[in-house]
């Protein structure tokens, strides 16, 4: 598995199970970046209600999530959330279509409930490039309008930055590494990102730029940003080709919001390939010791014919 | 093996070799002790000069000979952080399992990376030449294995990149 | 950010169960299998040093040849199953205990952040161990979970004991006390486990080679006696024994007047159970009788199936407890609890009881006997203790006392790692019991 998913796997497996058979359930679980679920039957077995907390509702609100929610979800919304969490869907076996695509079709957009709350502050700086590009560039050669810059504190020490402007969008993505290894090698990795579009065929993929300790030029305004060694800064330049059209940009915005957990499933990799390496190589030198070792005198020992060998 | 190398590995296969002369020696400070004179350093007649065998400044060899046991302390090459935290982290799974290595100190001495410790009984109930080929080709294949490391996570960052990048057409 | 739930995963020898602390029922229970492009045969051979490193990746940049990290390219769970015929099949733990760590570490890699969805960062941990696992496994645990994984804290418990916990859950247990005769019977093998305040006696343990999969393997042989299989697909035949015994198998209390009730009034006793051919469809029914009542006998007269093990499992119980010391025999016979799907046959608990306390009573007689009647005991209390979440009660333990507020303090962090070592594992104190 290179690439993550993003969709959640619960979410689809006990809905799959619980829309053929409806029973009562009452589980809490999580997702990437802090977001807890919680899947129950508070009222009756067919009454599946799953509610979802983020850390970063609030701003993901002022960037439209709610738009983004009533257009996904519908009459599955449930205005008034349940409490301790942001959002509530509500589905009723007995009023869900019997139709098996169409159930898989809820299904799946159930599971994805955290990816298109998230994609909501992409959706709005996507459309917010497209309206600033129509309109004409000042004539006087003056810095062209740019669309207010987005952020989202989506994990206690990490955020993400967008902006849009006239001919592109601007994406910042806050890092901190919590240990010195994984510092290190997000190090490494991060340059690949930025060395990686110099190779010819993905020369259309977004410019990646980093940044250690250093924040980068579209956010320097943001106030308390923190300025230590274990912070860094990488900066994706999506151009209007990688949203030209409604499905490419739902893969765009797919993708993107899963940078940070994708780089540290990686780091994280990386490592576990470090330690079969080194397990390896620790066999090898036992076996390298072991030789020094002087055999034991094994007793009696035996001839080819199975008579007793003995020196006299 | 590159030039240098080889009259390093030298070096210090024919001092180990030279050093490994060990008798058992009991304790002259405490009655029926029997501890390795270089660690207990209770008795100063029983202490021989170190000694340190460099190739360069960043890798050098540290032999403290005694009558009855000889340590040997390795400091590894470390050109920039990625190959001095995969040597820090390499050298420490080593001696979490340094009850399988005999000879392997748990700590290194000070001012070198790993630690290896030679007492009388080892070199009695062990080859003493098949001990100092295990301590040179130890010295070999540290180095290979951490380049070769820092190689596969380099190839593995760009391979990590390059995947999440394409998907962005 | 708030404390987010702790992951509870209990790797067994066939099944793992993986989920969040609070929940009553795992989230994933899939096979302990992962399917890598490795041959089968070549990772026995892995399993002791092999000649074969890992792959070294190729320098080459471009894209085309992903080498490198075929390290990434492996199933788990059921997914491993499915890609059987592409990939060889591993399974790391064996008995147990985990006999590959470099499969398991990536089998963990993958069931966090593909199924749990979740960033190990932010967690704490439950894991749990067999009885009698080596120290140097802990460590090794302890160093994959806080090195690859920088996981927050980590909490090893012995199975036997995660089970006793489960058992506060019924309504019987009254004190919640970690002393108790846990008697864990799952797909391969059946442990009889005394633990005293939440520590394993383990010279006491005891095997029972009769597990799930013989109870299985016992009613398809009932089932070709009687002639039914002829009706049975030859493929399906191990499915169909599978499912009598999970659906209408139960233990009766005996056995002779249940074969009369049958033969008596077979209409009302024996079911008919209705399958489908599972390539053609094509819809067959067979009855199903006295194994509904015979199979999960196997436990209490192991000669009926098997002949190189005979001590019923209330003996071996009672033996168990027997060489526990004395002073908390009485703890032991008082709480004995169920863990495991092969327990979950109706009436299992009652029976074991009554068995278990016919033993312990005929003891008590004949030393009153021996004493010349001068000696009178008060007797022992024998309790058998079945719940409702016996199936994944080791599952189900971690959940309930990684709950629990104190579970944090009793964890190791990851700070308490970096300043021992790995060696901070070999201890972990117990809590969650009331005394």
């Amino acid at each position: 598995m290179i690439l993550l998913e993003s969709h959640s796997v619960i979410i689809l497996n006990t809905l799959t199970e619980k829309f053929a058979k409806a029973g009562s359930i009452d589980v809490q679980f999580v997702d990437y970046d802090g977001v807890r679920f919680h899947l129950s039957t508070p009222q009756r077995k067919t009454l599946l209600l799953l509610s979802m907390s983020i850390r970063c509702w609030e701003e993901l609100v002022q960037y439209g999530a709610m738009d983004v929610i009533k257009r996904e979800y519908g009459s599955y919304f449930k205005p008034d959330a349940e409490p301790e969490y942001n959002v509530s869907l509500e589905f009723d076996l007995e009023a869900i279509p019997e139709d098996a695509e169409a159930r898989e079709a809820i299904i799946k957009s159930a599971s994805l409930l955290k990816r298109n709350v998230l994609g909501a502050p992409f959706e709005l700086a996507f459309s917010t490039q497209k309206s600033l590009e129509a309109s004409a560039s000042p004539a006087d050669g003056s810095t062209p309008a740019q669309g207010a810059l987005m952020q989202i504190h989506y994990r206690d020490e990490e955020a993400i930055y967008i902006q849009a402007s006239q001919d592109r969008v601007t994406v910042v993505f806050s890092t901190v590494f919590k240990d010195e290894t994984d510092r290190i090698f997000g190090k490494v990795f991060l340059q690949e990102f930025v060395d990686a579009r110099r190779q010819p065929s993905i020369q259309n993929a977004p410019q990646v730029l980093y940044s250690n300790k250093e924040p980068p030029l579209e956010i320097r305004s943001v106030p308390g940003l923190k300025n230590s060694d274990d912070v860094g800064y990488v900066t994706f330049v999506l151009f209007p080709r990688h949203f030209s059209n409604p499905d490419k940009a739902y893969a765009t915005i797919s993708r993107i919001q899963e940078f940070r957990d994708y780089l540290h499933y990686h780091i994280k990799c990386s490592k576990a390939y470090m330690h079969s390496r080194m397990r390896h190589r620790v066999t090898e030198f036992l076996k390298v010791l072991n030789r020094a070792k002087t055999e034991a005198p094994s007793g009696e020992r035996k001839t080819v014919t199975g008579r007793s060998f003995s020196t006299r | 093996m590159s030039n240098s190398l080889r009259p390093y590995l030298a070096a210090v296969r024919s001092t180990l070799t030279a050093a490994m002369t060990l008798e058992n020696f009991s304790s002259q400070v405490v009655e029926r002790h029997n501890k390795p004179e270089v660690e207990a350093r209770a008795t100063p007649e029983a202490l021989l000069n170190p000694l340190v065998i460099s190739r360069n400044e960043n890798e050098r060899v540290l032999i403290e000979p005694s009558i009855n046991s000889i340590r040997l302390s390795i400091k590894i090459k470390q050109a920039d952080e990625i190959e001095r935290i995969l040597c820090h982290k390499f050298t420490r799974f080593m001696m979490m399992r340094a009850e399988n290595f005999i000879i392997l100190r748990r700590k290194p001495v000070s001012g070198y990376d790993i630690s290896f410790l030679i007492t009388n009984f080892h070199s009695e109930t062990m080859l003493k030449h098949k001990l100092v080929d295990f301590i040179i080709q130890f010295m070999e294949e540290v180095d290979k294995e951490i380049s070769e490391m820092k190689l596969s996570l380099n190839a593995r960052a760009r391979i990590v990149a390059e995947s999440y990048l394409t998907t962005f057409d | 950010m708030a404390l987010l739930a702790p992951i509870i995963m209990d790797n067994g020898t066939g099944f793992s169960k993986i989920g969040f602390a609070g929940n009553s029922d795992p989230s994933f229970v899939f096979p302990t299998a992962i399917a890598t492009r490795e041959s089968a045969s070549a990772s026995t051979r892995a399993a002791q040093p092999s000649g074969r490193g890992p792959p070294i990746p190729s320098k080459s940049s471009h894209l085309a040849s992903k080498r490198g990290i075929e390290d990434l390219d492996f199933h788990i769970g059921d997914e491993a199953m499915a890609n059987s015929k592409t990939y060889g099949i591993h399974y790391p733990i064996r008995h147990g205990m985990i006999d590959n760590w470099d499969h398991m570490e990536r089998y963990w890699e993958q069931s966090i952040f593909k199924y749990l969805r979740a960033e190990p960062e932010d967690h704490y941990f439950l894991l749990t161990e067999p009885p009698l696992n080596p120290p140097e496994n802990r460590e090794n645990t302890a160093e994959i979970f806080f090195e690859s994984f920088n996981i927050q804290g980590l909490y090893i418990a012995v199975q036997a004991v995660l089970a006793l916990a489960a058992s506060w859950s019924s309504n019987k247990v009254v004190d919640r006390t970690l002393t108790g005769t846990v008697v864990d019977s799952g797909d391969g093998v059946t442990h009889v486990i005394p633990c005293a305040e939440g520590y394993v006696i383990g010279s006491a343990i005891k095997h029972i080679p009769i597990a799930g999969r013989d109870i299985t393997s016992f009613v398809q042989t009932l089932l070709r006696e009687r002639g039914e299989t002829t009706v049975i697909p030859p493929e399906d035949q191990l499915k169909i024994a599978q499912k009598v015994k999970e659906d209408y198998s139960y233990v009766c209390q005996d056995i002779v007047r249940e074969f009369r009730k049958y033969d008596v009034d077979p209409l009302n006793y024996f079911k008919r159970m209705e399958g489908e051919h599972s390539v053609t469809g094509r819809k067959y029914t067979i009855d199903v009788g006295y194994e509904r009542f015979l199979a999960p006998e196997i436990f209490f007269n192991p000669e009926i199936a098997s002949s190189d093990f005979l001590t019923p499992l209330p003996e071996v119980v009672d033996n168990v407890i027997q060489q526990s010391p004395i002073d908390v025999r009485r703890g032991l016979y008082k709480n004995i609890v169920l863990s495991g799907g092969s327990t979950m046959f109706e009436h299992f608990g009652q029976r074991l009881k009554r068995d278990l306390k016919q033993i312990v009573d005929r003891r008590i007689e004949a030393s009153e006997v021996s004493s010349g009647a001068l000696m009178r005991s008060t007797g022992v209390e024998v309790n058998v203790i079945s719940h409702k979440r016996q199936r994944y009660a080791v599952w189900f333990g971690g959940s309930l006392l990684a709950s629990l507020p104190d579970f944090y303090q009793h964890c190791h962090t990851k700070a308490d790692y970096e300043e021992v070592g790995p060696s901070i594992c070999r201890r972990y104190a117990i809590f969650g019991s009331v005394n």
